[in-house]
Order: C-alpha cells, then structure tokens, then sequence
C-alpha cells in the first residue's frame, strides 16, 4: 500500500437546514418577508479530520442516519462543507444505485456519458463498449431508455460502467444490497479479483462480513461524528455495540 | 488549452448531440423536424404577410425570420434551462464534470437547431425573396462579422441561463416569472416593428437591451449589406460578459448547493 495521500480531510461538517415551510418561491419570500422561515438545523456531519493513502480500502459503518452518505457525497464533491477543507488526489466516482445514470438515456448513452465524464475519450469507451454491456447482462436492451429498466439492471449497468471505467478514488454506497444474488456474486468477484488493486474504495456497508473481508480500516460514525477511525476489527465491535 | 487537452471538448460534443437528438428524435420525423420547422414558420409568414395582408415593406418575411431565429435561441437557451441544475442533476453528481459544461452542452445543443434555422432563412432569402438576388458576392465579406455576433448572443444566453437557473435554487417560480418577462422583453425588441420606428420610439432600449443590438447587428450583416453598429456589438458584449461573470458567481456560490437543495 502506498503512503501517499488519497483523501485529506480537515475539520469538515455539515449542516442541513430543513425548512418547516415552503418559502422556495419568490412569492413566498415577498408574502412572508417579516416572518422568514422557521428552520432546523440538522448537524449531518460534526469536525471530522481524517486521511485514506492511496490503495486502501476504508470501511464506513454506522447505524441508518449517522452521515454515511451525507460524507461520501461530500468527499465525492456533490455536497459542499461548511467548515474545513477536502483534498482529493484523482479522479472520483459515487455509486449507488441510480446515481449519475439519466433515466431519460438509453443504456448506450449512458455508458459514453458516465465514461466520458470519467475522463476516457470516445475512442477508449468504443473498445470497452462490448464488455460493459455484457458484464452488466443487457445485451438486448442497449438502446432502451433506462427508464424502462428494473432497478436490478440499473444497478447491473452502473456497477458495470463503474468496474470498467472507474475512477481513481471509488465510492461504494451499500452496493451489495442491490441486485440479485447472481449479481451480488459477481460484485463480490469483482472485489476479489485485481481490480480493486491500486484504486482507493471508500465503501459504505451495513454487512459487517463484507467490511471484515475487504476493508484495510473502517471509521465508526454515530450521529453525525467520527467516534472511531483505526482497525477493522475495533470499529465493527463499536458499532455492534451501538447496535445492541 | 484544457478542452483540448483533456476529453473535455469531446465530452461537450457528445452531451450537445445527445441533447439535440433527445430534443428532435423523440418523434417520427426525428432530424427532418428540425428541418420542416423553419420551413413551416416561413411558410406561415410568406403567406401571412405576402399574400393575405400584402403589406408594401420589401423582405419583410426574410426580416421577421432573422428576428425570430435570434430571439427563439435566446428564449430557449433561458426558459429551456431554468431547471437546468434539477434536470441535469446526474451529470454533477460526479466530482469530475463541472457544471459550467452542463450549460455550454446545452448551448451547443440549441446552437445546431440555431445552424438549421440559418440555413433555411438564406435558403429561402437567396432562392425566394426578391431582395436576396440583389446581393453581391463581394457583400459576403461582411458575413464574417456574424462570428462576434453570434459569440455575443451565445454569451448572452448562457449569462442569463446562469443566472436563472441559480436563482431556482431558492425561487422555484423564477420559471414563470422570466416567461412574464421574457414577454415584456419581446415587446422591447424590435423583432416585429422596422428596426426605424423602433429606434425613433424606443431609442433608449437599443441601447438597454442587448437583444435589440444583436438582432439589430444581424439583420445590418444580412439584409442590409452592410458592417455591424461596432457601438452596439461592443456595448451587448459589455453587457453580456458582465452578466456571464455575474452567472458564474451565483453558480459557484448558489451552485455549489444544488444538489442538496434540488
């Protein structure tokens, strides 16, 4: 595993503000100008400081609503942070299901734009073109709009794309919950065969066996906070604990 | 050059083809419909101004046209993208993809229909109207002026897009309000009128409007023979890259929280 820095981040946090009413128009601003909107503030993400190195595989566990996917999407760039500063070093990909994939493109479309935007030229996805569509078991429906698709196949063709156009820096959310069984067997070949050498997976997973198998070291969120970052084997007891 | 350098001008490429098909191949005559378009509009004009009202001004459908194509670009390059950042969500969802290509893409995109709509109009000025076989070849010349005119409608638009867009972040009924203005900037446009009395009874909105200048500019280079108002290109392009920098501003700061605002 290599030293260099993949992911640094320092001192970020996130707050959501939910509104109680719906000012989200200008009337409503105008009508409502001397009683502004009630809102909550939801503190999503709380002073996390962390660094992945380049090659590992970073587990993120905790209970539903402790920030995983708020993080991911705030390291992956989607969210911005409030406070502190994240330093990405390659190129990033999300995944979970349905995620940077349009419903309104075929699932041609979509593999020239989610490959383009992971910065191959046309050229590169041309030879490569067959092989997604043949992993992600579509052959038939290459030029139907993914509108039309079962959430399996979506799932199917994005972990496909993912797996032969990925990025540097892979953000996994819960993408062994998808899918059938067959599926789930290919995705799990996949983190066992070499394509996860060399890239950094952030993995996001409510199964403890798959962040025990693959995962280098996973960090232990509870609402919103970073309670624990290090050793597997400790942050999967945490959160067990968390569970009882 | 970073487009170059990168895939990123391949990418524009690909999301304006694949916008401007999904615009026009979602029906039965696919590509010809942006064909048969201007086609049926100039027809309707011929007709309508030619030959039930028979009105005496010379070219006066080759005028409206010029005047339509413009202000259709514009009005579909702002009304088309307010939700642009909601629409397009997928695309930004990636750290990779600024959003900024989301919006020259779709530019790009209308900038083909734009291509189309031109076409026909010289098509129909040159073969059918009387006032199009009096031009010279030597006028051709003046054509290259069409380049900062087209570049100063095309940033004109994408400001605006920006602008717009960003807004529907926290004023979602910003979409009806522009249609509302967007209407009341028609009327201040001489897209209708001769551009004579528009300048006699609206002087100050040649000015004002930058759509004005630009329509103005393009029927100067087209129907008239003659160089743009180097005044008014200079003035809208003014305007323009103010706005555009306004635009990016707003999408860096009101941007950046689309995704969890949208």
């Amino acid at each position: 595993m290599s030293q260099e820095i993949a992911i640094q981040a320092e001192n970020i946090s996130k707050v959501f503000h939910i509104t109680e009413d719906n000012h989200n128009t200008v009337k409503g601003r105008l009508f409502n100008i001397f009683n502004p909107p009630r809102s909550k503030a939801i503190m999503a993400l709380k002073h996390m400081s962390f660094e992945v190195r380049k090659g590992e595989c970073i587990g993120l566990i905790g209970r539903n609503g402790s920030g995983k996917s708020t993080l991911t999407r705030i390291l992956a760039g989607v969210y911005p942070t409030d406070s502190g500063y994240i330093q990405i070093n390659g190129t990033t990909m999300l995944m979970n299901l349905g995620v940077g994939m349009s419903h309104e493109l075929t699932a041609r479309e979509n593999v020239y734009v989610s490959s383009s935007v992971m910065g191959m030229k046309i050229k590169e996805v041309d030879a490569i073109f067959d092989e997604i569509i043949a992993f992600a078991e579509i052959e038939g429906f290459v030029d139907t709009k993914i509108k039309f698709f079962s959430s399996g196949m979506v799932a199917r063709l994005a972990f496909s794309i993912a797996v032969k156009a990925g990025a540097d820096i892979m953000f996994l959310d819960e993408i062994f919950a998808v899918g059938d069984a067959k599926f789930q067997d290919k995705a799990i070949k996949v983190f066992e065969s070499s394509w996860i050498q060399g890239r950094t997976v952030i993995l996001v997973s409510h199964s403890m066996e798959v962040i025990k198998k693959y995962c280098t070291r996973a960090a232990f969120l509870k609402h919103g906070e970073l309670i624990y970052y290090g050793d597997t084997e400790k942050a999967i007891d945490l959160y067990m604990q968390d569970n009882q | 050059m970073i487009y170059f350098s990168t895939n990123r001008a391949e990418r524009l490429w690909l999301l304006a083809k694949i916008e401007f098909k999904l615009r026009y191949y979602e029906n039965k005559l696919g590509l010809l419909w942006a064909l048969i378009k201007p086609i049926t509009d100039i027809t309707i004009y011929y007709i309508a101004f030619n030959v039930v009202i028979k009105q005496n001004i010379p070219s006066f459908v080759a005028y409206l046209f010029s005047g339509l194509i413009l202000w259709n670009f514009f009005l579909e390059s702002t009304t088309g993208t307010v939700q642009i950042l909601r629409t397009k969500k997928f695309l930004y969802e990636y750290n990779n993809m600024q959003k900024i290509d989301i919006y020259i893409s779709t530019l790009l995109a209308n900038s083909i229909g734009l291509f189309f709509n031109i076409c026909m109009f010289f098509a129909y000025f040159f073969l059918i109207d009387k006032e199009g076989d009096n031009l010279h070849l030597a006028v051709f010349s003046n054509y290259i002026y069409l380049i900062p005119v087209f570049f100063n409608l095309f940033l004109l638009s994408i400001a605006f897009s920006l602008v717009l867009s960003t807004l529907y972040v926290f004023m979602h009924d910003i979409h009806q309000i522009w249609q509302v203005v967007a209407g009341l900037f028609f009327i201040l446009t001489p897209i209708v009128f001769k551009t004579e009395d528009y300048l006699r009874a609206l002087p100050v909105f040649a000015e004002l409007n930058p759509m004005a200048g630009i329509i103005i500019n393009f029927r100067r280079i087209v129907l008239q023979n003659t160089s743009p108002d180097f005044y008014l290109l200079m003035l809208d392009l003014g305007y323009a890259m103010f706005l555009f920098l306004l635009g990016l501003f707003l999408l860096k700061r009101i941007g950046s929280k689309a995704a969890e605002k949208l």
